[in-house]
């Protein structure tokens, strides 16, 4: 496992190791403002709206979010999970353990039942079926109640089972009796007063059934609402989405792909009303090479895709980047390869955005780490594309953009467009165009159809800086070296890495994208027990950060790089920036899951010795 | 701009790259008459290619040309179109590159009816990499990958068009000039997706389809004074009878095109305002709070 420094985690730690909030069974305490609920049952049971619902409850009553979907790769039937976390500290993840569950079916129990905390609780609709023996795991509280019972006899309507379930729930760790009632109202109320009604009295006999049942037998979890300031709740496609619009995207052709759906559907929902136009295309073939047609016409233009679709695009995407056409690819990968698992989530195409491709060609992978990041970022990718004229990927990954966090409102005002050297009508005399101009940036001023005296071949065959297509040796060198200079040119423009922690701790993580939150966690769970340490979030991955990773490594006597691969794609791009590093380990998780703190937490506390953990001044 | 243009002012310095005899310069200068004729300008002209011999000919139309990957040369003009439905766009490309790799672009071209003109340039071998058998070859054909005959029936590009939605499908011939301007004329004003056919003997490596053979096996559906080509059926039974090769429009159909159906503004996106949207940006942000 240790042969060269990497921590494979093939099995989850079990979550009764969790340290630091472990209460061994015993009800001795209350815990407030940190939990986390798990809604296990059949897909396409409802779970999700009643996760929503209670997702905004948290954010109204001053807590910060995150939602986790463990979905399978159908619409009906088969296990799902919803997960729901709250807490008082921003951009966290999933937690170590499962505080709630809220289990439809005993095959949820049995799943989920070794990912619990001790001293959490299950809610466990019995209607159909009661738990076998054995699975009551005696440092778990029980709420065993008809749930689907109680809906169809005293509400005449099973559907709202779920909504029992709310109401069960706000009861036991104490949601705010008003804000359930208005969100139930707010989310139910497009569907008419009678399903609004039925909802609300769905509430009502959820707690009820707590009050007549179990009054003596406390959850255990409560909850102290705090001011809740002005904050978004939002999924992290749809924060992609969101920035591509606010950036001046007016183009959109995709292929529908989990996880990356989410941004075609909220473009074609949004965009259209702002003048865009988005196109479902035939295939991702057809996708690329319309957002590069888009392009070239001077359409600001993305697609999104998920690894298999990646794929797809490769031949492409060299395309644009030698005919210096500007284009954003958002990429939400999933674990591959091939099919793999669609609604998983990994890190495992990050070599194929930097490296795929015949011939060598200019690129940006730009990774966000939080929903907010992913907007940003996100207008990042359109200067950067049309300033450099270079495709430029946004990776994302499951865990990361079909989940939902609370963050501060995105700010549009600070958002500037810049098109680069794009040549309005006049500019040009004829016949003396040279759309592929040597510059000293490598970046030549662009006409777009319709400007006058622009006229010129756009080919992919290797050309001269009129454009006119030519295998000249001597031209050959000089179009790559223009091409390939703008990776220097870009260098200061592109968004910096993030330092968290401690920026003197001798103790150095590595990581990106969706690890970011897990990562924090272990860092604040480390530092618990006197473990002072530095985390590098990356958020430029090509061309990669190598002075940013150089400098942050030089004086760590420990680094840590963590990532959702087998075949620690990160940690070899760092060696061959830093060369041969001792101190260099390896985390990594590739399970399709999304990393827990205490397995980051874990393999570091074990490492570093104890003597060596002094923070330099 | 009130200038006449010439067929010569959409003519680039680039020297072909085609034999001498090629059908793809028949192809060529009629695209150009008929872009002189139709009073356009170069620079409202978007020109994409596809790869192969045909691919070639956006190097030697003076325009905004586009010459991109191999097959992929519809998804690229539907989307400049989209962007700027100002502009004539037009594509080109093989058989090999329409109907082979590029065969599941144009099913959907067809079904979508932008308002562009493709035409496809049907030498039925593969000229650029040395005469291998295409899909437009007839079954037994003998070449580099096929030594002992193609084992496949070739495609039949305009019933296909015909199946999939196609509303304007035309076939030339490059060695009738006159002919050829008319129909690339009449598909470039079709308001809708116009496939132009033309046959385009490769010299150099089939030497089965040669002009002489065209000429013997082709016949003007004009010639018949009866034939209406907005009769769908009749159009089905032309295109698939077996013997002489149709020229001219077999069938042409009005219905709305992807840009009205896709509810493209009547400003071109590629004009549409990127600032001053604050308010309204703002508010998209309230559905999250």
């Amino acid at each position: 496992m240790r042969g060269h420094g990497a921590f494979r985690l093939e099995h989850r730690i079990p979550a009764v190791h969790a340290y630091g909030f472990a209460r061994q069974g015993v009800r001795n305490s209350v815990v407030l403002n940190e939990i986390e609920i798990m809604f296990g049952g059949q897909a396409g049971d409802g779970s999700l709206t009643t996760g929503d619902l209670i997702a905004g409850v948290f954010k109204r009553m001053g807590l910060e979010v995150y939602t986790y979907k463990d979905f399978p790769s159908r619409i009906r039937g088969g296990h799902t999970n919803y997960v729901i976390r709250a807490c008082e500290q921003p951009d966290y993840g999933k937690a170590d353990a499962v505080d709630g569950l809220v289990a439809f079916d005993v095959e949820a129990v049995e799943a989920h039942i070794e990912e619990m905390r001790p001293g959490g609780f299950v809610v466990f609709d019995n209607t159909s079926e009661a738990l076998p023996d054995g699975v009551r795991r005696a440092d778990i509280f029980w709420y065993e109640i008809p749930l689907a019972r109680i809906a169809k006899v005293d509400l005449g309507l099973e559907l709202v089972r779920n909504t029992i379930s709310l109401g069960v729930l706000a009861k036991l760790i104490g949601m705010d009796p008003k804000i359930v009632r208005d969100d139930v109202a707010a989310v139910y109320g497009r569907k008419g007063q009678k399903v609004v009604d039925i909802n609300l009295r769905a509430i009502e006999a959820g707690e009820r059934y707590i009050e007549e049942h179990f009054a003596g037998q406390p959850a255990g979890y409560g909850l102290v609402a705090k001011a809740d300031r002005d904050r978004l709740i939002m999924m992290g496609n749809d924060a992609i989405a969101y920035g591509a619009l606010v950036a001046g995207c007016r183009f959109m052709a995709g292929y529908p792909i989990t996880p990356a759906t989410d941004v075609l559907e909220w473009m074609a929902k949004y965009a259209p009303a702002f003048g865009g136009v988005v196109v479902q295309a035939e295939d991702e073939l057809s996708a690329i090479n319309m957002t590069i047609g888009a392009s070239f016409a001077g359409v600001r233009s993305m697609t999104a895709t998920s690894g298999p679709g990646q794929a797809l695009m490769t031949e492409a995407i060299g395309l644009a980047a030698v005919l210096e056409i500007p284009i954003v690819v958002v990429e939400c990968a999933r674990a591959g390869p091939s099919t793999g698992m669609p609604t998983k989530t990994e890190q495992s195409n990050l070599n194929h955005l930097i490296f795929s491709g015949h011939g060598e060609i200019p690129r940006v992978v730009l990774a966000p780490g939080t929903v907010e990041e992913s907007f940003y970022l996100t207008v990042d990718a359109f200067n950067l594309a049309e300033r450099f004229q270079v495709p430029v990927f946004i990776l994302s990954e499951q865990a990361l953009c079909q989940s939902k966090a609370t963050l501060p409102p995105l700010d549009i005002e600070s958002v500037r467009v810049d098109r680069g050297r794009l040549i309005a009508d006049g500019e040009l005399t004829f016949g003396e165009y040279k759309r592929f101009a040597f510059t000293d940036d490598g970046v030549s001023p662009r006409a777009i159809p319709g400007v006058p005296g622009g006229m010129h071949l756009a080919a992919g065959s290797e050309h001269n800086d009129f454009g006119v297509i030519t295998e000249s040796a001597k031209n050959r060198a000089r179009m790559m070296d223009k091409r390939m200079h703008k990776l220097h040119a870009m260098r200061d423009e592109l968004p910096k890495a993030r330092v968290l922690g401690d920026p003197h701790a001798s103790v150095a993580i590595i990581g990106y994208g969706s690890n970011r939150g897990p990562i924090a966690e272990a860092q604040d769970c480390l530092s618990r027990d006197d473990i002072v340490t530095r985390f590098l979030q990356l958020r430029t991955l090509w061309p990669f950060p190598d002075d940013e990773v150089r400098d942050f490594v030089a004086s760590a006597d420990h680094v840590f790089v963590v990532e959702n691969n087998y075949t620690g794609q990160l940690e070899r791009l760092i060696r061959y920036t830093t060369g041969p590093l001792p101190s260099l380990h390896s985390i990594r998780k590739y399970d399709g899951r999304p990393f827990l703190p205490i397995e980051i937490a874990e393999p570091i506390r074990r490492l570093v010795p104890t003597a060596s953990l002094e923070v330099r001044r | 701009m009130a200038t006449v243009l010439t067929p010569k002012d959409f003519a680039t310095a680039t020297p072909s790259w085609w034999c001498a005899g090629c059908g793809d310069y028949g192809v060529l200068s009629a695209l150009k008459s008929a872009l002189a004729d139709l009073g356009l300008q170069p620079k409202d002209v978007a020109f994409v290619s596809g790869i192969g011999c045909s691919g070639k000919i956006s190097g030697y139309v003076h325009s905004y040309a586009f010459h991109g990957v191999h097959g992929r040369a519809l998804p690229v003009a539907t989307a400049v179109k989209l962007a700027n439905h100002e502009l004539t766009v037009i594509a080109a490309g093989g058989d090999g590159d329409g109907y082979a790799i590029g065969a599941g672009h144009f099913v959907h071209a067809l079904r979508r009816n932008a308002d562009i003109t493709y035409i496809v340039m049907d030498n039925q071998t593969y000229g650029l990499t040395k005469g291998q058998s295409s899909p437009t070859s007839a079954t037994g054909y003998v070449a580099g990958t096929s030594p002992n005959g193609s084992a496949e029936a070739p495609i039949n590009g305009l019933a296909l068009g015909l199946a999939a939605g196609g509303t304007f499908l035309a076939r030339g011939f490059s060695a009738q000039p006159k002919a050829l301007v008319e129909l690339l004329k009449a598909a470039v004003r079709h308001r809708g997706f116009s496939v132009v056919e033309v046959m385009s003997p490769c010299v150099t490596f089939n030497k089965i389809n040669t002009y002489a053979w065209f000429k013997e096996n082709v016949h003007d559906i004009a010639a018949d004074a009866e034939y209406d080509p907005s009769d769908r059926t009749h159009a089905f039974d032309v295109l698939t009878r077996t013997g002489r090769i149709p020229l001219g429009i077999v069938y042409r159909e009005e219905r709305p095109t992807f840009e009205d159906l896709s509810h493209i503004p009547e400003q071109p996106l590629v004009r549409q305002p990127l600032t001053g949207l604050r308010d309204r940006l703002e508010a998209l942000q309230r559905a999250y709070r």
